[in-house]
């Protein structure tokens, strides 16, 4: 797998570079702007990029408008956003056309070795990442006559790790369950939420936020 | 009781001796005495009685017009000048004697009466030219009038009574004398081409009567005087009755100017009209009103603050006092001995000093009283602003530490976490290490979760960096009350707006979900009209007292700051309603 990072702090681009390496991820650019970023995958287009949302020269916006620039001019390109804060409305906004090949994870989540390279390759792959606390801010929502009273804590579980972008057989494994298990588990969900089934999983991503958000 | 100082850009000068105004005026009528006894006397004269009379219709008025105007505005040349116009005149007739010498002096003084007719016009109504164009005219009239009379007379020229005569050329000096008639034909004609020039550059609201009566009745004279001059060049028919009527008009022209000053003293009339106005109302438009007593709707009025040390207008913001040269004239107001207001007007025409000063004294109360307004105003500016600069300072200094620790602390703990999360994978499998590394990762992240929310409250970031409308869909979403949000076309708004209204939302949510027991809240934020709205209302117990507790307080000043306005509707059981509304156009 071939991935470009662009973070303004050194000491982190090089750690994730470091981590990516480690992993065996060829990196294939270090960039600390945007406009670098998007100059290197024009040149070169990797299978993702992680990307720091704040960037110079402002550390406003720079980040984000990059990630979807890619988004949109680079459809095989899978998009990581980095953020010291994790918000739903850029959640909304970074998935607002589809959940495919886009992953928006709290930087702390790099500490996390495994999951963090897992995610990226779901990504990578046209799957999507989606940061646990966002998930869990969305649950938390009070509703009146709330739908999700309904399902049981296991199903909710499984809600979540769904919402996150794990695939049946990432949530087999996280809950130590067989797949077959975790199918019919999902299919529950959808059927108690009225959420219509969808094939892929980063479509199913996007259902359930959409439902969350509702 | 008002005093009022006139302060103009000419130096102020001292109003004549009324002795010698009387002086003038009893000389004027004993030289039309004189000029009827010569008359009488000269044998060669041509109806002698008409000339007489024309003499004394062209001097008198012009005299007696000059002495009115010199006495109401001792500032200006004009009175003065339209004196030596007059007496020039008289002067003129002394070239029916032949006695040498006074016959010279009335052969020279014969067309320098063209002249000064054509300067007095020019020079209405300061006294002064005022361009380059009149100054020429004015200049070459008198050189053609003077100047080339003396050349005529020596060649001896009229007749042999006078003492110039230094060769006898009878054709040159009438060569001469017809190059002369002409050329002050000419002037006279460029003459009223400079009034009408000067007339059409006035402001509509000035083209009014009387200056519009004077310029016709100057004009008239011009033409018909440049008309009387060809005449006399080419010897036409009918010299006579054109002379008639030129002097019979040229001498309307004084009266007309006359007409004018009794029309501003009618125009004292508003005065009355002014104490009336202010008596009835209490809280006046001063400056409309004197605008309207004093006919010129550019008039303004500033006052004097003491404890600024400086002029401000009648919202308290800094006014200056106008440039000398600028065209407006200045009065000075005082009250008890310290200057309290200034007018500032229009000085091209019809400058009356005594009706200003009229107008300044009978709104003297009131002119007080505005200025302490504006004084109040200044005041109430200055603590906005100040108010503005500690809000504005401290959004700064907190927008400022918030990036100091996303771009410091923050980064590198976060580094920090990938060092000990890469260690954590390479290191053996000893299990204290793993469970002492295990623990300084979950300590670390803790911190950082931390930080996090210290950063977050200070400044709220994601607001500066993807707007007002993506950070209340995140506020929204964390907030544990059932929250309707519309923020429907809501556009990117200068930051301090957009934080100002973020705080509004996030306060009124936190105050709906801790103290209202409200079951659904909405939100709307929208801008209408060039003004940025933030609705928050619930469904609650309402009864807030929006006095208590620094957290609405605190919403009012950073919205007050913004020159906004934030409002609080909480009857109890029926909800609570917070709505800021805050200018952004």
């Amino acid at each position: 797998m071939r991935v470009a990072i662009a973070e303004d702090s050194v000491l982190l681009r090089e750690g994730v570079a470091q981590l990516l390496i480690d992993a065996g991820i060829e990196v294939t650019a270090r960039c600390c702007t945007a406009d670098e970023l998007l100059a290197r995958v024009a040149e070169d287009p990797p299978d993702a990029v992680v990307v720091d949302i704040r960037l110079p020269p402002t550390h406003t916006d720079e980040g984000m408008q990059a990630a979807l620039t890619i988004r949109q001019q680079y459809p095989d390109v899978g998009v990581l956003v980095l953020s010291q804060y994790v918000e739903v409305g850029l959640a909304m906004r970074l998935l607002a056309d589809s959940a495919e090949g886009v992953g928006y994870l709290l930087k702390d989540r790099v500490s996390e070795v495994k999951e963090f390279i897992a995610a990226l390759r779901r990504v990578a792959d046209g799957g999507s990442a989606l940061d646990p606390t966002i998930v869990s801010t969305m649950l938390k929502r009070h509703r009146s006559s709330d739908p999700l009273d309904s399902l049981t804590p296991r199903e909710r579980e499984v809600l979540e790790l769904m919402a996150t972008g794990a695939s049946n057989a990432g949530i087999a494994e996280s809950m130590v369950i067989t797949q077959r298990a975790a199918e019919k588990y999902v299919s529950t969900i959808f059927s108690k939420l009225g959420i219509p089934a969808t094939g892929s999983e980063s479509r199913r991503v996007l259902a359930v936020l959409l439902f969350l958000r509702s | 009781m008002a005093a009022v100082l006139p302060l103009s850009p000419e130096r102020h000068r001292a109003a004549p001796k009324p002795a010698l105004l009387w002086t003038l005026g009893l000389a004027a009528v004993a030289a039309c005495a004189g000029i009827a006894v010569l008359g009488a006397l000269n044998e060669e004269l041509y109806q002698p009685a008409l000339r007489v009379l024309l003499v004394s219709w062209v001097s008198l008025p012009f005299i007696f017009a000059g002495i009115v105007a010199w006495r109401r505005r001792p500032d200006s040349s004009f009175g003065p000048l339209l004196i030596v116009a007059g007496f020039v005149t008289q002067l003129s007739v002394l070239q029916w004697i032949s006695q040498p010498l006074l016959n010279t002096v009335g052969q020279l003084c014969d067309l320098l009466v063209a002249a000064v007719w054509l300067h007095v016009f020019l020079a209405y109504p300061t006294g002064r030219l005022a361009g380059r164009a009149e100054r020429v005219v004015v200049i070459i009239g008198y050189v053609a009038a003077v100047g080339l009379q003396i050349v005529i007379l020596m060649l001896g020229g009229f007749n042999d009574r006078h003492l110039l005569t230094v060769v006898k050329r009878q054709t040159a000096a009438e060569a001469v004398q017809n190059v002369q008639l002409l050329t002050l034909s000419a002037l006279a004609l460029v003459g009223v081409v400079l009034l009408w020039r000067r007339w059409w550059a006035l402001p509509r609201w000035q083209r009014r009567r009387p200056a519009q009566i004077l310029i016709n009745c100057f004009s008239l004279s011009l033409v018909m005087l440049a008309a009387l001059l060809v005449a006399g060049a080419f010897q036409l028919p009918g010299f006579e009755v054109l002379r008639l009527t030129t002097f019979a008009v040229a001498g309307l022209a004084p009266l007309a100017f006359l007409a004018g000053l009794l029309d501003a003293r009618l125009a004292k009339a508003g005065v009355g009209e002014l104490i009336v106005q202010l008596r009835t109302d209490p809280a006046p438009d001063l400056r409309a009103l004197l605008a309207q007593a004093l006919r010129d709707p550019t008039l303004s009025l500033i006052y004097w603050l003491p404890q600024y040390g400086s002029w401000a207008d009648q919202d308290g913001n800094p006014a200056n006092l106008p440039e000398p040269d600028s065209g407006r004239r200045v009065t000075l107001v005082e009250q008890n001995g310290e200057q309290v207001a200034a007018l500032v007007y229009d000085a091209t025409f019809g400058e009356e000093p005594e009706l200003v000063e009229a107008v300044s004294a009978a709104a003297g109360i009131a002119l007080e009283n505005g200025r302490l307004e504006a004084e109040l105003r200044a005041r109430l500016q200055e603590l906005h602003g100040s108010r503005t600069r500690v809000v504005e300072a401290q959004q700064n200094e907190r927008r400022r530490l918030e990036r100091d620790l996303h771009d410091g602390a923050q980064q590198r703990l976060v580094a920090l976490a990938l060092e000990l999360g890469m260690l954590a994978e390479q290191a053996d499998s000893d299990p204290t290490t793993q469970s002492r590394l295990k623990r300084a990762r979950s300590e670390l992240a803790e911190s950082l979760s931390e930080l996090r929310d210290i950063a977050h409250g200070l400044h709220p970031a994601v607001v500066s960096g993807h707007g007002l409308a993506v950070a209340l869909e995140s506020m929204v979403a964390v907030t544990p009350l059932e929250v309707e949000l519309k923020t429907d076309g809501l556009p990117r708004l200068p930051e301090p707006l957009e934080v100002a209204a973020y705080y509004v939302v996030s306060e009124s949510l936190t105050n709906a979900a801790k103290h209202s027991q409200a079951s659904r809240v909405s939100v709307g934020v929208g801008v209408t009209n060039g003004t940025l709205s933030a609705e928050i209302v619930d469904d609650g117990i309402g009864g807030v007292d929006s006095e208590r507790g620094t957290g609405l307080r605190g919403l009012a000043d950073r919205v007050e700051a913004l020159n906004g306005r934030l409002r609080i509707w909480s009857a109890p059981g029926d909800g609570t309603r917070v709505r800021a509304e805050i200018p952004c156009g």
